[in-house]
């Protein structure tokens, strides 16, 4: 079970990371929020931080899943598949997330 | 032993009835999985007769053929039909006839819920039938959105019927995905690595695990609209804090994985087959598995590209588009690996590879369109016009029909034993294809010049008559080219000619038995050493007959096979699967009677009958115990195993955990609902709030955590030779009082017709009542198991399984209580 937690689990925290998203920004068009923070809108500044911290935690995951931890894979096929996966979670949350810094947000 | 008296003692055990009988009270997959695979074809019959009706009506403007009326049951009924009684049940029949001979073991985990699956297929299709029948099935077009399917545009019964018989329906997908993930997982032949799992092990794997997470939204989307229909609770009305929107969320959170669903399994067959028919192995055996976890994962992140034409905010679109448009890389993954296979060995023009190539073509133009729908700008053009029908027919077609048909020529000879004679196919083959490419570039083409879908008739003016009736002809020469098809296989089926044992000199297990395949399959099990065994070793199939692998000697009339690990495929546990048994059709018919009971609305016989399938779930688990321990079994010279009452985590308990891994999803879509509706819904706030009540959160928290901790202390109690029952009646009392608190919640619940936020919580409070109950059921039996002598030391399998459940119950009663309360006191 682990071997295949450890194949699935950054396409599943991009898939989290991608809704939660999603949601945030639902909330923040819903609420109204307007109002500046260091001179940047707050929505676009809670937008870009979430997106920097998605891009951080699969950053996590791909050290983690190279350097085998926190249990070794059983076997080279897993190690092989989890390395691939691991990549997918972070282009994945980079390219599907990056809208937060091109678009208008409502 | 000699290899006849063995298959003679084998196939006494493993043989189901005698006659028609056997198919009421059959447990084995070798018929549940063909009977699955013929009604799945009965379904593609008549969804395909009701395309034929939908051509003929299109074929000429101002047709008098059909009225609207007509004409929207005909296309509602063609997407039903195809999608959720053909596409799905063609994968499970596949899996469910297919696996456990790739795996190299005798059935799957859960004879007895394949039989359920099945019977729950047919008596929920069966109901979709009888509604065309009698001229009232539904009309509101396959994805049922409401307004138009609410109660007040949709008055009939029409509607009622899809979503009770597709709820219905469901139960089988959920129960078959269960099934082959625990048996992927869990019931492989020994030495079978991660590794070394046939391709389409994995496929199925994805798949299977996709069903779990993708259909409870769904089924959750259709309870709430019949409930609302039913009862009045406004979760899609817009003026009473409902959203219409919130359908369409919960569907396409269904409907685009749903996509795949259907993909994955086809991929696998094409995956399988293509090596075999180049004559040598895939190519980038580990690339395909990774690309296709990063396929099944961003199918999930996709849904609202469905929805590109109902006014999201711009941001929101962008997330989609980009998403979508990254599906193309892990497709294009596998698109390369099947053509470096190719270019890697020598192809050969059999009749399956016709159709893998028919595949090719038709799926890579259906991507290609794809890609085009995904771009916002071109979709806003493009939405709601016939372009989207042949897109999406590019996909379903070409990406499941035709590597089906592949599928069904390469595993014939398996399921027959039989060689094909008559060369119809290959005539079929390119009348389909032929067929297939006019009907659908014609509707590309006539969708770009504006032809809308789902309308009945056009004006001559419109321009659109030479285009739709060149479809039409299409569509006739498909059709034709289909019944060749059959006619095939029916010849095929008279036929006398026996065919070799292993003819397409394939690698994978499946080969390596009789064929037609004997109830047990394999007469003794292999012990795996590569990803081909039977390609490594062409002898394997002898040997085994000869008794020469695990559980080669039959005894006590047992059918016995084995459980491993997940990941080395070392051999653990040994089961015993039950024998022939009509309890599966029982519970599904009285299943049935409870879907119903809703639908015509006789309501007094609602409780009755989830009374009775709580007493025959009662039993279904009360058949698999043990009274006496049973000391561990020799399954091969110098290995013994336990059997699977003396373990930690038995079949039951992988069950449930992926049981609970879909329960769960539903619980979660239950929430987002919630959570959508309270933000985005207009007509929010409510006129009332939740009367909170501190005590009523204290105590169902403190309920939880107890009734956590004594099932523990229970399990702990048992390990070491205590007496149980103790700390199984504090749980009983734990369970009762969650049960008190999430009824007390229900009470407090403010009148669910009159706004969607007393209507969603009166939801969620039901759930959580309805899951306490099942708690108070499960720690009864436990407690009459142990005063029965079912338990002892080492028969302790259960109590792990019950601890799973009131884990997973105590969190969510939590989770609900909390979530209950303190709208109330936000407010
Ligand atoms: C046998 C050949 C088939 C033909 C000639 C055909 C033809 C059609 C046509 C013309 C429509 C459009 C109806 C309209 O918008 O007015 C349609 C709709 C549809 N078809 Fe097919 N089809 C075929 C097979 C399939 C298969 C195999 C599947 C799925 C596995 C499928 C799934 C659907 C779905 C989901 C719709 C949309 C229904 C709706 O709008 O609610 N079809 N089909
Ligand atoms: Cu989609």
């Amino acid at each position: 079970m682990t071997d295949l937690l450890r194949i699935l689990i950054a396409p599943l925290v991009w898939l989290a990371a991608f809704i939660s998203v999603y949601a945030l920004h639902g909330l923040l068009c819903a609420l109204q929020m307007h109002g500046m923070v260091l001179g940047i809108p707050l929505e676009r500044l809670s937008l870009v931080t979430a997106y920097g911290l998605a891009i951080l935690m699969q950053i996590v995951l791909l050290l983690a899943v190279y350097r085998g931890w926190p249990l070794a894979p059983s076997s080279e096929f897993v190690r092989f598949v989890s390395r691939v996966t691991g990549w997918t979670g972070l282009m994945a949350t980079i390219w599907s997330l990056l809208p937060v810094m091109m678009t208008t947000s409502c | 032993m000699r290899a006849l008296t063995r298959h003679r003692k084998l196939s006494a055990i493993w043989a189901s009835e005698e006659g028609f009988k056997g198919w009421f009270s059959t447990v084995n997959h070798n018929d549940l999985g063909r009977m699955f695979l013929m009604t799945a074809f009965l379904f593609f019959l008549v969804g395909g007769l009701l395309a034929m009706l939908i051509r003929a009506q299109l074929a000429t403007p101002h047709s008098a053929f059909a009225g609207p009326d007509i004409y929207n049951q005909i296309f509602t009924m063609h997407g039903t039909i195809m999608m959720f009684l053909f596409a799905i049940p063609t994968f499970e029949g596949l899996a469910i006839y297919l696996l456990p001979k790739m795996l190299g073991t005798r059935d799957l985990a859960f004879p007895r819920l394949t039989a359920y699956g099945y019977w729950c297929y047919v008596f929920g299709g069966a109901m979709l039938l009888v509604s065309m029948l009698l001229g009232i099935a539904p009309d509101g077009g396959w994805f049922m959105y409401p307004p138009l399917t609410g109660a007040l545009y949709s008055k009939g019964i029409n509607t009622d019927f899809w979503l009770i018989g597709i709820t219905f329906v469901e139960i089988s997908a959920i129960a078959a995905a269960v099934e082959i993930t625990v048996s992927i997982l869990k019931f492989r032949a020994p030495g079978m690595t991660l590794a070394r799992m046939p391709i389409f092990g994995w496929y199925a794997l994805i798949t299977s695990l996709m069903i779990l997470t993708g259909f409870p939204p769904l089924i959750l989307g259709s309870i709430l609209l019949e409930v609302e229909r039913a009862f009045g609770f406004p979760f899609f009305q817009a003026e009473l804090g409902g959203d219409s929107l919130l359908w369409q969320h919960l569907f396409w959170l269904f409907g685009h994985p749903e996509v795949y669903i259907i993909f994955l399994p086809a991929a696998g067959v094409v995956s399988t087959i293509l090596p075999v028919m180049c004559r040598t192995s895939l190519l980038g055996y580990g690339w395909i598995v990774a690309s296709m976890v990063a396929l099944a994962f961003l199918s999930f992140g996709l849904w609202v590209h469905h929805m590109f034409a109902t006014g999201i905010p711009h941001m929101g679109l962008a997330f989609f588009s980009a998403a979508s448009t990254l599906v193309a890389i892990p497709t294009s993954v596998q698109v390369f690996a099947w053509i470096g296979t190719m270019w890697k060995g020598r192809p050969e023009l059999h009749l399956p590879m016709l159709h893998i190539i028919g595949f090719f073509v038709t799926f890579i133009i259906g991507g290609l369109t794809g890609v085009m729908v995904a771009v916002v700008p071109f979709d806003w053009q493009a939405h709601d016009t016939a372009f989207v029908t042949a897109h999406l027919h590019y996909v379903l077609f070409g990406g499941f029909v035709f590597p089906m048909l592949a599928g069904i020529y390469y595993w014939l000879p398996h399921v027959s034993g039989r060689k094909r004679f008559f060369h119809l196919g290959e005539l079929g083959f390119w009348l389909i294809f032929i067929g297939f490419h006019v009907t659908f570039l014609a509707m590309h083409w006539v969708g770009l010049l504006g032809q809308r879908r789902r309308i009945s008739t056009y004006a001559p003016e419109d321009g659109w008559t030479q285009i739709n009736l060149i479809s039409s002809v299409g569509s006739f020469v498909l059709a034709i080219g289909i019944a060749i098809v059959m006619l095939d296989i029916i010849l095929h089926a008279l036929a006398q000619r026996k065919t070799r044992r292993n003819p397409w000199r394939a690698g994978t297990l499946e080969w390596a038995m009789l064929l037609p395949p004997p109830a047990y399959n394999f007469a003794s099990l292999p012990e795996v050493t590569g990803r081909a065994p039977l390609g490594d070793d062409p002898k394997l199939a002898n040997a085994l007959a000869r008794g020469e692998g695990y559980l080669g000697t039959p005894r006590n009339g047992w059918r016995e096979t084995l459980m491993v690990d997940v990941a080395s495929g070392r051999p653990e546990v040994l089961v015993l699967f039950p024998t022939n048994t009509q309890l599966p059709i029982a519970m599904s018919a009285v299943t049935g009677l409870f879907f119903l009971s809703l639908l015509i609305k006789v309501y007094w016989v609602t409780p009755l009958a989830l009374a009775g399938v709580a007493a025959l779930a009662w039993r279904w688990i009360w058949q698999g115990g043990r009274k006496n321990d049973l000391a561990p079994q020799t399954v091969r010279p110098g290995c013994d195993l336990p059997h699977s009452t003396a373990v930690d985590r038995a079949p039951g308990w992988w069950g449930s955990l992926f049981l609970l891994i879909a329960n769960g999803t539903f619980l979660g879509s239950l929430l987002f609902g919630f959570a959508f509706l309270w933000t985005i819904a207009p007509g929010w706030p409510p006129p009332a709030w939740v009367d909170a009540s501190a005590i009523e959160v204290g105590a169902g928290l403190l309920a939880a955590g107890t009734s956590a901790t004594a099932i523990r202390a229970a399990t702990r109690a048992n390990d070491a030779g205590r007496p149980v029952l103790p700390a199984l009646s504090i749980a009983l009392t734990a369970t009762l009082a969650m049960t008190f608190c999430c009824a007390a919640l229900l009470w407090r619940t403010p009148a669910p017709t009159e706004h969607a936020y007393g209507a969603t919580l009166f939801v969620l409070g039901s759930y959580g009542l309805f899951h306490t109950l099942l708690a108070v059921l499960m720690v009864v039996h436990l407690i009459t198991r142990v005063l029965l002598g079912y338990t002892s030391v080492a028969r302790r399998a259960e109590f792990p399984i019950i601890r799973l459940w009131l884990d997973y119950i105590a969190m969510i009663v939590a989770l609900i209580l909390l979530i209950g309360h303190m709208a109330g006191w936000f407010a």
